[in-house]
């Protein structure tokens, strides 16, 4: 919060006359212009002997206020952005990538929803151990569920190379691409999402190797226990988590993929551990489940932003 | 000194010119699936529902009539030809998929005009090449006529609304149109965020809190004094949760205390017509909404052609409250009234 007084170095315009006349008013800092009425605010300046001063100190929080928003953009704006920066990334598996008509997109949020072992987190490993032969990858852990052998099994598969010296650098390169981190509250994950948000935004001016890749595997286990009984403050953890993590996605172009559990809920019927206020947080979400007994998983549309819900495919790890 | 009073009360228009001149500046709005009530500039409304119910669609399509023109190279577009703004607040509006659908409208509307004169396949294959770049010309000037933002709390969605004023100012000046179409998607999405910061004490006594009610207060606010000097036509969708399906208990225990706490007089509001969800929006919202609509899905699917599904909606009219439920079914090239 910016308060009045912390800005007058910067702002000499907002000198002690305009903020005596704002705390009059119940007005101490930038947020406080927000909610009060500014038409109102003008009306009392103009009765002031000071007129002139008070003006000019309002039009300059006028302009701090225009600098708050994010930018104004025309459609051809937004598709120049989308076209030069959202990519999709397919995830390596065939299946799924035909389903989402190439894979998953950057700037917005993936859903995997499922009950246990039903490939979620393969479905993550196998695609951080795609995306991490040209960019970097960051991974969420909140069960232990990462597992670098795997991740060399998927990698292992999929190239064909001349020798084994080479098949090592290869392999220590994309490992090297790709860092875990292990959350197990909630806390700790705006703590590293926070450090991310600054580390992208050194990333953004340089060349090099990007990250394009975040993975939060579970986010339901980080936010099921904080929406208590009293769920004011848990549900607006959740909401804030929610934004936090489409700010990063939009801003610098990351692909986000994140896990929820499913849950027994009536009628026998499973349902998604983070229900209906989480519903309306992720761009995507795709429903999985296996077969018992085989290697086959079914995966399907629950909501795309351009695909009818219900689609489905098969698809093997 | 005389003639100046009768110079002041000689007719400059008759009322047949000045209906004309009203109308054509304040049109009726006869958007599908909301073809049922004529909405104006103005007009506030409210589309609610749960989510994956076709709301953002609709606004899409609403923002692409418009955009469009209503007549541009002797083609009919059918559209308005003016500016839209779509305020994000949910943060999902994927540019890619609106583009797709204006490239549909755009092409329906070339096609409709080629068959109708009668050609054949060949002629208007050659015809198809010919338009695509008058097409492409029309893509864009519809595009820069769409204005969008996102905002990632209910501060930056605040800063937004205070300084939209000089924003619309500057595009009368520059592009010339007037912005039609005030789009807001979704109106709660911050609303757990700003009830949780509301149990912050202050330390002046004549500080407004960051409170839901004060920011909801504000919002309708600066919505209502832009209004006034340009008129718009106000479309929010809000997310719902329709109940009976869930914990209910827990739903009413929450909702009467909020109601009786924070939020005295939208119990009023609410007993009046029983909702079939749970209302949460603060008073100051729902008494500047003019018009209200219910949308959801329905398990029914309509299969069109091979393999295409299209999933049915169902829509109702709450205010003003209508005996009519409307089923529609949402394609590429637009919304369609099914019944």
């Amino acid at each position: 919060m910016a308060r009045l007084a912390n800005l007058e170095t910067e702002y000499p315009v907002l000198d002690s006359t305009v903020r005596n006349f704002c705390a009059s008013h119940g007005i101490f800092s930038v947020e406080d212009f927000l909610i009060h009425d500014l038409y109102m605010l003008a009306a009392f300046a103009e009765q002031n002997n000071s007129s002139e001063r008070l003006k000019e100190g309002i039009a300059q929080v006028l302009s701090i206020i225009d600098d708050m928003h994010q930018p104004w953009l025309n459609g051809m704006e937004l598709l120049e952005d989308a076209k030069r920066n959202k990519h999709v990334f397919p995830t390596g598996i065939q299946g799924i990538d035909l389903l989402l008509g190439g894979g998953i997109r950057v700037g917005q949020l993936t859903e995997l929803v499922g009950p246990s072992s039903s490939g979620k987190t393969q479905v993550c490993l196998r695609t951080a151990s795609n995306v991490a032969r040209n960019h970097l990858v960051l991974y969420l852990d909140t069960g232990n569920s990462f597992s670098p052998q795997r991740i060399a099994y998927f990698l292992g598969k999929t190239i064909n190379p001349s020798s084994a010296q080479a098949k090592n650098q290869f392999l220590q390169k994309v490992m090297s691409n790709i860092s875990c981190h292990s959350v197990f509250d909630i806390f700790a994950m705006f703590d590293v999402l926070h450090q991310l948000e600054s580390y992208l935004r050194c990333q953004d001016g340089r060349g090099g190797c990007q990250m394009r890749l975040l993975i939060v595997d579970s986010i339901s286990s980080l936010i099921s226990p904080v929406l208590g009984s009293s769920s004011t403050q848990g549900r607006a953890l959740m909401t804030s988590a929610g934004y936090l993590l489409k700010k990063l996605a939009h801003q610098h172009n990351l692909a986000v993929l994140i896990i929820n559990h499913t849950v027994g809920g009536e009628g026998g019927y499973s349902k998604p551990a983070l229900g209906d206020s989480w519903k309306c947080i992720p761009h995507s979400r795709l429903f999985l489940s296996c077969d018992r007994g085989s290697n086959n998983y079914n995966v399907s549309i629950l909501r795309h932003p351009s695909m009818a819900s219900g689609k489905a495919a098969r698809f093997v790890i | 000194m005389g003639s100046h009073a009768k110079a002041w009360l000689v007719e400059d228009e008759s009322a047949r010119e000045m209906l004309d001149r009203v109308l054509t500046e304040r049109p009726f709005l006869l958007l599908p699936p909301l073809h049922r009530v004529p909405l104006r500039v103005g007009n506030v409304v409210e589309l609610a529902g749960p989510s994956s119910s076709s709301k953002t669609h609709i606004l899409i399509q609403a923002a692409i009539t418009c955009i469009l023109p209503k007549l541009w190279k002797g083609v009919s577009y059918g559209g308005l030809g003016h500016s839209a703004m779509f305020i994000d607040l949910d943060c999902r509006f994927d540019v890619l998929r609106f583009s797709e659908l204006l490239n549909h409208r755009i092409m329906e509307a070339a096609n409709g005009s080629s068959s109708k004169v009668g050609c054949h396949q060949k002629d208007s294959e050659a015809q198809f090449a010919r338009m695509k770049p008058y097409n492409e010309e029309l893509f864009a000037l519809c595009m820069k006529r769409f204005l969008y933002i996102r905002c990632y709390d209910s501060s930056e969605f605040l800063a937004t609304l205070k300084t939209l004023h000089y924003r619309l100012q500057k595009e009368r000046e520059v592009h010339g149109v007037n912005v039609h179409l005030l789009l807001i998607d979704s109106i709660g999405a911050f609303h757990w965020v700003d009830r949780g910061s509301s149990s912050f004490p202050l330390e002046y006594d004549n500080r407004k809190s960051w409170h839901l009610q004060n920011v909801s207060e504000a919002v309708v606010q600066e919505i209502r004094r832009l209004l006034l000097v340009h008129p718009m036509l106000v479309m929010a969708t809000k997310a719902v949760v329709l109940g009976n399906k869930y914990s209910t208990n827990e739903l009413t225990w929450n909702y009467r205390k909020w109601s009786a706490v924070d939020n005295p007089y939208s119990r009023n509001i609410t007993s009046d017509q029983q909702l079939p969800y749970r209302e949460y929006m603060p008073a100051a919202w729902q008494s500047f909404v003019t018009h209200r609509i219910l949308v959801r899905a329905t398990d029914d699917d309509l299969v069109n052609g091979e393999h295409q599904n299209n999933s049915i909606y169902l829509l109702e009219w709450l205010l003003p409250p209508l005996n009519s439920l409307d089923k529609f079914t949402v394609r590429d090239t637009g919304v369609f009234i099914l019944s």
